[in-house]
């Protein structure tokens, strides 16, 4: 008999997710949403956009080519599992 | 201010110490994966030295890059932008150095427990029990630190990187407790399929509860920096976080869909594993509509370069993840190199790919000056991310080749000399990893203590 173990854990992570949560609706944490996107920028003079250089454009070519030879084997994989799978 | 005079303002020993941690960590990890790696492509290779063997160095190799490299590394850009999210210094330099030198003196215990055979034997929970111990009070330190420091903010608004990473550390702390069983010090387990449910449970948080959120508090942190764009948006942010919350708690069982446990619960782990697009989709739209169009600013910021390459790790690890619940797919996946493959895309890819570029992030900002060598540092990048795709690939068709033989009752050792020739790729592609993983040791330590670069 284990598993009153494991619900009554699942439960009290549950309950103390909703106090979390009900604490946060109380303290207006998701109220002023427009000022919070802007929290991480750092108060200093800003500097011009970098452009994407001639070297950049070759690594996000190079990255893309990595990304799809990583779908192409999971697909396979996924086609190859799910037909020969009974 | 300028940076030199904000480095000063807010001392950053913790920021530094958890990032001179994570690179040691993330060298020696690597070298013992060698280790491990040489094991798959010559079994008797140092056969008789005993503190190596395969069953000691693997655990070794596993809680170093967990414990060791990728979760300090993330702590350490924690160190770095609760602080200033929250508009207030530090709660105590003091204590978080102190948690530093304690957590690195609980790793170094494990390694030496593990390789002199006091393992626990039960995966991600290898650790002897003195050192569970350990590393449970070293989150507690660290979390003291958060939390007080939150205690002590000005700007009453907690971005969502303070949720993350105040989440991450507080569930995991617990589920350490929980998973390792540490009120049985003789066994740390439990006995019995409970005792692979309990583990699950906890093994899965810590990639879930631990390195997911704090690696997705890094990148919501710095990319708005790197492109001075503004988050697209908080509230979606939120909505992210409260679901993988509620969602991501409870997958553990998918490690045991193949294993006699209840029919209730792997139901449950799979409508959750499959759910898990939500956050993970909630997140990805969000990071990438905020960079979108500035890719040169990402390249520009060699740390922002490394995190938005995690987060196409994330997006393809997630994708994989998902699919792996299903059981249909894990008949062919499971018990093999395919999980190995996830593993590290997900642990590497994305988990410590991000954690690397949140070191290079704030390695400027904590010291005052810039980085000792940018090529170095871009050098590090194509090296990681050349092994992490290579080892996808390598292990992805080892893994299938072993799921086939297994599905259609072929004998093991037919299958092992067709092998051989991907554990030597791979071997190779973790030798790119690891002088990698030097190169970074090098550059931070250099970035570190012997920087002669002009203040900035
Ligand atoms: C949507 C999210 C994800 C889902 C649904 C998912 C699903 C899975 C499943 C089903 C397995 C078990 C495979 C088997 O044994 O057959 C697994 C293993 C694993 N996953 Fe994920 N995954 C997800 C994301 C991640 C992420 C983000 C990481 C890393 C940070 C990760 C790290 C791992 C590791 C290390 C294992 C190997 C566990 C072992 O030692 O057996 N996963 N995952
Ligand atoms: C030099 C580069 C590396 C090599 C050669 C290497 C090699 C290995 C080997 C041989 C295993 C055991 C697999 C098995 O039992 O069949 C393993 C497991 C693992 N490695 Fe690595 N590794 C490297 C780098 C890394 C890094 C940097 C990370 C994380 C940041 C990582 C995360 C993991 C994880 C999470 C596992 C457990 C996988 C599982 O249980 O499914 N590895 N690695």
């Amino acid at each position: 008999m284990y598993f009153p173990y494991f619900i009554a854990y699942m439960a009290v992570g549950f309950a103390v997710s909703l106090g979390v949560f009900f604490w946060a609706l109380n303290r207006g944490q998701f109220k002023d949403q427009e000022r919070a996107r802007y929290l991480p920028l750092e108060q200093r003079a800003s500097a011009p956009a970098a452009k994407l250089t001639r070297k950049g454009r070759i690594e996000t070519v190079g990255l893309f080519a990595l990304a799809c030879c990583g779908l192409a084997a999971s697909a396979t994989a996924i086609v190859f599992a799910l037909t020969q799978a009974r | 201010m300028s940076p030199a005079e904000e480095s000063t303002a807010h001392g950053n020993q913790t920021a530094k110490a958890f990032t001179l941690t994570s690179a040691m960590w993330f060298a020696f990890a690597t070298t013992f994966g060698m280790i491990a790696a040489g094991y798959l492509v010559a079994p008797d290779f140092m056969a008789n030295v005993e503190y190596i063997h395969f069953g000691r160095v693997r655990p070794m190799h596993v809680n170093a890059v967990l414990f060791g490299f990728v979760t300090p590394g993330l702590i350490a850009a924690a160190f770095y932008y609760i602080p200033r999210l929250l508009r207030t210094r530090l709660y105590s330099e003091r204590l978080g150095v102190f948690s530093a030198v304690f957590w690195n003196i609980s790793v170094a215990a494990g390694m030496a427990g593990v390789a002199l055979g006091y393992s626990q034997g039960r995966e991600y929970a290898e650790l002897p029990w003195l050192v569970d111990i350990m590393i449970v009070i070293s989150f507690g330190l660290v979390i003291v630190n958060f939390l007080m420091t939150i205690r002590r903010r000005t700007e009453p608004i907690l971005y969502v990187s303070i949720w993350y990473a105040a989440a991450a550390v507080v569930l995991t702390a617990c589920t350490y407790l929980l998973g390792n069983v540490v009120w049985k010090p003789d066994t740390g387990a439990l006995a019995g399929i409970p005792d692979a449910i309990l583990l699950w449970f906890y093994g899965h948080n810590v990639f879930g509860l631990l390195l997911s959120p704090m690696a997705l508090a890094v990148a919501y942190y710095v990319l708005p920096i790197a492109t001075r764009s503004p988050l697209y948006s908080h509230t979606l942010s939120l909505i992210g976080f409260w679901s993988l919350i509620i969602v991501y708690t409870h997958i553990g069982t998918h490690h045991l869909l193949q294993v006699p446990v209840p029919t209730w619960l792997k139901t449950i782990s799979i409508v959750d594993s499959v759910a898990m697009v939500i956050p993970v989709m909630v997140f990805l739209i969000n990071i990438w509509y905020t960079v979108k169009g500035k890719l040169g600013d990402v390249h520009a910021d060699i740390g922002a370069k490394f995190i938005f390459t995690g987060t196409i790790y994330y997006f393809f690890v997630n994708i994989q993840g998902s699919m792996m619940a299903l059981p249909d797919v894990q008949r062919i996946t499971h018990f093999n190199n395919w999980v190995v493959g996830h593993a590290h895309m997900g642990v590497l890819g994305f988990a410590g790919v991000t954690a690397l570029g949140g070191l290079y992030f704030i390695l400027p900002r904590i010291t005052g000056r810039p980085l000792h060598s940018r090529f170095l540092a871009d050098f590090q990048y194509w090296l990681v991310l050349i092994g992490i795709t290579g080892f996808s690939i390598v292990l992805t068709i080892v893994g299938l080749i072993q799921g086939q033989a297994w599905y259609n009752g072929e004998t093991l050792y037919r299958t092992l000399p067709g092998l051989q020739p991907y554990f030597i790729t791979r071997l190779s592609l973790g030798l790119l990893i690891m002088v990698g993983a030097y190169t970074g040791l090098y550059n931070v330590a250099r970035s570190l203590y012997f920087n002669r670069g002009a203040a900035a």
